[in-house]
């Protein structure tokens, strides 16, 4: 826990030395992660817009997240936990 | 930092089957709703100890698991879209010179980014904690670890349909 606190002291402090380039091509790094702003051909993407895009994309991952979830709740009802099982499951995920 | 996809996959798939394993499904007393909760709990465990500790949003996914929903992003969308009425309003106003719609304008873009940028705090876990720079790296990382999440729990779904079917 200290040292989580300490760490975050720390970016704070060097927050200053970070260049503009470096945040230029973080966000640059986002938008290519984001499927809408991807296939939008133009160059000029705002910070806002890939702020936007981002939450937007965040929220519909965590409401798949759910839907997954409760679709595997009920697929998953008979399955037992032994390693048979597991197993099955397994090599059917790789 | 940044793992390939299907190393993170594994890693995943290898933490989730450990977590799900302890939850003893054989249990009939749960209900769907208890079975939900605890399958989404141990997504999101294996999802953030897959990455070792080695992001602020682990850490803080692994110690909170059970975060709320946040209200706080409404209201800030809200905001957000005021703003933004107000942007168009003051663009339409003639009796601005260019100079000082030009100020305005910025001065309302660095407004919205301000607002989204607490929105996307409040999507990540232990976004409230971090710098513009990390939160931006952490959001990275975290966005790459649901897609896996999503991927895995796609694959298994769809996996658990063909097992269950009758087989000829």
């Amino acid at each position: 826990m200290s040292s989580r606190r300490s760490s975050s002291r720390q970016s704070t402090g060097s927050v200053s030395r970070i260049s503009d380039d470096q945040i230029i091509a973080l966000v640059s790094k986002l938008r290519h992660l984001l499927p809408e702003i991807r296939d939008n051909r133009s160059d000029k993407v705002s910070a806002s817009k890939v702020l936007q895009e981002t939450c937007n994309y965040i929220r519909s991952l965590h409401k798949e997240v759910e839907d997954l979830s409760d679709r595997l709740s009920q697929l998953l009802a008979t399955i037992d936990a032994d390693s048979a099982e597991a197993a099955i499951i397994r090599s059917l995920l790789m | 930092m940044h793992l390939p996809h299907s190393t993170l996959k594994q890693e995943f798939v290898k933490k989730w089957i450990m977590g799900l394993q302890r939850c003893k499904f054989s249990n009939n007393n749960m209900s769907i709703f208890e079975r939900k909760k605890a399958i989404k709990l141990s997504a999101d465990t294996a999802m953030a100890s897959a990455r070792k500790g080695l992001t602020c949003w682990s850490r803080a996914l692994i110690s909170n698991p059970d975060r709320p929903v946040p209200t706080t992003t409404r209201r800030a969308s809200l905001a957000c879209k005021k703003i933004v009425k107000r942007s168009r309003r003051i663009r339409r106003t003639a009796k601005c010179g260019a100079a000082r719609k030009r100020q305005i304008t910025r001065s309302i873009a660095q407004c919205l980014v301000r607002k989204r940028t607490q929105i996307l705090k409040s999507l990540i876990p232990g976004g409230e904690f971090m710098n513009e720079v990390c939160l931006i790296e952490e959001t990275l990382d975290y966005i790459t670890s649901l897609r896996v999440q999503v991927d895995v729990m796609r694959s298994l779904a769809s996996a658990s349909v063909r097992a269950s079917e009758p087989h000829n």
